[in-house]
């Protein structure tokens, strides 16, 4: 045996590492460093903003106005929860296999399901938002299912991976008692997998509000669309009254599924538990109530012969029946949107990499057992003030959906690609940071104690201590927030930050259907390929 | 707010009284909604949303009201959210009526074969976009527009987006490349004159009307933005029907296209938050132009 495997084995991650870096370096040549990026009047206008960021406008109106619109997000988030989870359950069942036999038709079907719970979850919410309200009109349906679709794909997924990862034996023993598929899911699967069913859903909940808020951009309601207006007549106060009461709920829903996970998984019943499930009934029950008596959205409406007419004349748009040259036969157009999907997958990676710098440059200090000097065994007067602020512009970032971020990004920034990296990137540091924090501090404490007490600087604790035991992790989670930055790069582009979104806003402007499947086709493959990529290098860092 | 409020009580009592009382309230709602469908179909109005939005609701729930009182249909204004979920709505015959810009209308009526331009206002017939810019840059003609950082309006506008583009390429400018940076969007008439004046962009283009009201009701700072170009005349803004007849039985659309037209001194407050003082006949031939622009900048194919 020669020794080159090994040596590569050993030397992988590093390669891995050094590519990327190298990919990222490679990503900012997109942009023409050199010219001013910010334009003329942008700095008048940050300033603006940021004046108005410690004088939100808390009038009577606004408040009740705000109120109103936070519910509103609410409960498009929980009715499109309470579907998603629906079609997670059934679908992931499904596509875990485990009512399937070990046949050919059987991997077969299994493959179609998990295929499709993936195509479920490549399209952006925003995007399926937009094409319900082309077939179904302006519905709160319209929203709801938007939701439900994507979050169906995640939790799908999901469920399905936790299925199939179940302990083998209790549901051997099952078997072997004579027990019908059904019922070993029932009695043996069920049980096995309900807390972390619940864990996630709960998890993902946090996610779609964010979601919900934003999609007033094809028309529907809620917090986004009160941020959206606010903006067009530039009050910057209202535009922070809302931010305030988005993060405030965001950070609520954050709060309760965090104690709910901790309180599941603890082996001792808590009051916490029923507690929650009741909430849970109430806000079910009350989303779907205000859905069907105060927007009078009929469900069996949606199901119109009108709706199914013209549903079909959406699709056979798409489609480009009847139309003599159709984007997606055009070589020009395939150059054009080739050239698009270039950018937008620049600017991805250019989003990925700022916020893995920023990542780097606040994580240490933001760590808990950092911040009481357990980790350094060298407390510091300020590292509580720093861990406090950092945590709290971490949850700024994250509250704040990239969609809203581009918004006021595109007032500061030339349009271009890069005003959309850095909405994605100033939304992404803060999940990254989260994410990468509690890694640090489930570090196991005692190598970096014994350099701390060696005498090692910061920088030497950091370079020999914290990064080699948490840089695998790292990698992970930058590699999975960058699949999600993918998918949003379309979003951003919604509202003029470049790339492949703001074409489709375009087209989307200009009825020209068939411009927009091939952009759909260009954006799908984007996010198969990063996919792809992701999961390979994931697989290699491991 | 207060609808919010009755429903929590609501769904509280709902609540307090276990889970059996919840069928009661279903059944009967749902009866009411079917009455409702079946007794009036509501003659709906839209606009696209060129203006803030308040703005835009005064007006048009204005001409909704007088509409009502003279033609006897029950007429609501639905607000809409951007150009093209207007053009959509009216497509599917849920907007009866709708103010459109030039741009939009030839969409309209492309989309919908019935669709009518009948009304707009005599200065639609020669309407102008205007080209503003920072006062402080000093701008004398179109051609010193190279180099700065430029917004458009909405990108489905005449005034704001689709003339304005077509007098940058006949002056020998090309919006993607000769100006600081790619053009913006801003969405609207109103942001494109707020974005210059608060200095976000250095010059933007936008309908005249728009600027004309601004600078009449001093919402903008003539001090910091000043007209640098004016376009030549085309024609844009006007009131397209639907195929309204089917529904709202014979003679509606003489009806309402009388109804627009015969506004006069009496209504002149809901005319004045459309700068006019009268609207005019029009038809759909006086778009043709609009509509070879569009093809030309490839925006309708």
């Amino acid at each position: 045996m020669s020794a080159k495997p090994d040596f590569f084995r050993y030397y992988k991650k590093s390669y891995l590492t050094i590519i990327l870096i190298g990919i990222f370096v490679w990503s900012l040549f997109a942009v023409q460093w050199n010219s001013d990026l910010i334009h003329a009047g942008g700095f008048v206008t940050i300033m603006q903003m940021l004046g108005a960021l410690f004088q939100p406008d808390f009038s009577k109106e606004i408040l009740e106005l705000a109120i109103e619109s936070t519910w509103i997000t609410l409960s498009y988030a929980v009715a499109g929860m309470t579907l998603a989870f629906i079609i997670a359950f059934v679908l992931g069942v499904l596509a875990s296999g485990i009512l399937f036999g070990e046949s050919r038709i059987s991997i077969l079907m299994k493959s179609f399901f998990r295929g499709l719970l993936g195509f479920l979850r490549a399209i952006h919410e925003l995007v399926w938002a937009w094409i319900f309200v082309a077939s179904f009109g302006l519905s709160p349906y319209a929203a709801i299912f938007a939701l439900a679709l994507p979050y169906g794909g995640i939790l799908g997924r999901i469920f399905a991976d936790m299925l199939t990862d179940v302990p083998k034996e209790p549901i051997e023993a099952l078997n072997s008692t004579g027990a019908s598929k059904f019922q070993v899911l029932l009695y043996g699967y069920l049980p096995m997998v309900k807390t972390n069913i619940l864990s996630y859903t709960m998890y993902r909940f946090e996610c779609s509000i964010r979601s919900s808020a934003i999609m007033s951009f094809v028309g529907l309601g809620g917090l986004g669309y009160q941020i959206q207006l606010s903006l067009d007549d530039l009050q910057y106060d209202e535009v922070w009254t809302f931010i305030y009461f988005l993060i405030a709920i965001v950070v609520l829903i954050d709060l309760w599924s965090s104690q709910l996970r901790n309180k599941l998984n603890a082996p001792s019943k808590h009051w916490f538990v029923p507690f929650s499930s009741i909430l849970t009934v109430f806000l079910v029950a009350g989303s779907w109530g205000y859905v069907y008596f105060v927007d009078k959205a009929s469900f069996l409406a949606l199901f119109s012969q009108e709706n199914l007419a013209y549903a079909k004349k959406f699709f056979a748009g798409m489609l480009g029946i009847g139309e003599e040259n159709p984007a997606f036969l055009d070589r020009e157009s395939w150059s054009n949107a080739l050239l698009l999907t270039y950018d937008t997958l620049r600017m991805s990676i250019m989003a990925i990499g700022f916020s893995t710098i920023v990542m780097f440059l606040t994580v240490i200090p933001a760590a808990r057992n950092v911040a009481n000097g357990t980790l350094t065994l060298a407390p510091k007067w300020y590292s509580w003030i720093s861990f406090g602020f950092i945590r709290l512009c971490y949850i700024f970032s994250r509250a704040i959906p990239e969609l809203v971020w581009a918004m006021m990004i595109i007032f500061i920034l030339k349009p271009g690609i890069l005003p959309g990296a850095i909405a994605l990137a100033l939304h992404n540091f803060g999940i990254l940071g989260k994410l990468c924090a509690e890694v640090i501090e489930d570090l196991d404490e005692r190598p970096i104690r014994h350099l701390s007490s060696s005498g090692a600087s910061k920088a030497q604790i950091l370079m020999y201590g914290v990064i080699p035991s948490v840089l695998p992790q790292f990698l992970t989670y930058i590699l999975y927030r960058w699949e999600v930055i993918m998918r949003t790069t379309i979003v951003v582009g919604f509202v003029g930050a470049g790339g492949l979104g703001q074409q489709f806003k375009l087209s989307m402007s200009f009825f020209h259907y068939t411009d927009l499947t091939l952009l759909l086709f260009c954006y799908l493959i984007l996010v198969w390929i990063s996919d792809y990529i992701s999961e390979w290098a994931r697989k290699t860092a491991r | 707010m207060r609808k919010l409020l009755t429903y929590f009580t609501f769904l509280l009592l709902l609540l307090l009284t276990a889970c059996g009382g919840g069928e009661e309230p279903a059944n009967e709602s749902q009866g009411e909604e079917n009455n409702t469908k079946n007794t009036e179909e509501v003659f709906k109005i839209g606009a696209i949303p060129d203006q803030n939005a308040a703005e835009l609701s005064r007006s048009m729930g204005g001409v909704a009201e007088y509409l009502q009182e003279e033609t006897g249909l029950t007429v609501e204004y639905v607000p809409s959210v951007d150009y093209a979920a207007l053009v959509t709505a009216f497509e599917r015959g849920e907007i009866h009526l709708a103010w459109f810009g030039g741009l939009t209308g030839v969409q309209a009526m492309s989309l919908v074969e019935d669709a009518e331009a009948i009304a707009q206002r005599p200065r639609d017939e020669e309407f102008h976009s205007v080209f503003i810019a920072q006062k402080e840059l000093g701008l004398k003609g179109i051609e010193d527009i190279k180099g700065h950082s430029f917004t458009f309006g909405s990108e489905s506008s005449t005034s704001g987006h689709l003339m304005p583009r077509y007098f940058l390429m006949e002056n020998g400018i090309d919006a993607e490349n000769d100006l600081d940076g790619a053009p913006n969007y801003s969405g609207s008439h109103d942001k494109t004159y707020k974005l210059v004046e608060a200095g976000t962009f250095q010059t933007g283009a936008l309908n005249e009307a728009v600027w004309e009201t601004a600078v009449a009701e001093g919402t903008v700072d003539t001090n910091k933005v000043e007209v640098f170009y004016e376009t030549p005349a085309y024609y844009d803004y006007n009131w397209t029907i639907n195929a309204v007849d089917p529904v709202f039985g014979e003679g509606t659309k003489d009806k309402v296209k009388e109804a627009l037209l015969s506004m006069g001194e009496e209504q002149q407050e809901i005319l004045d938050l459309f700068a006019t003082d009268k609207f005019i006949e029009t038809s759909n031939e006086n778009y043709a132009a609009i509509e070879k622009v569009a093809k030309e900048l490839g925006i309708i194919k």
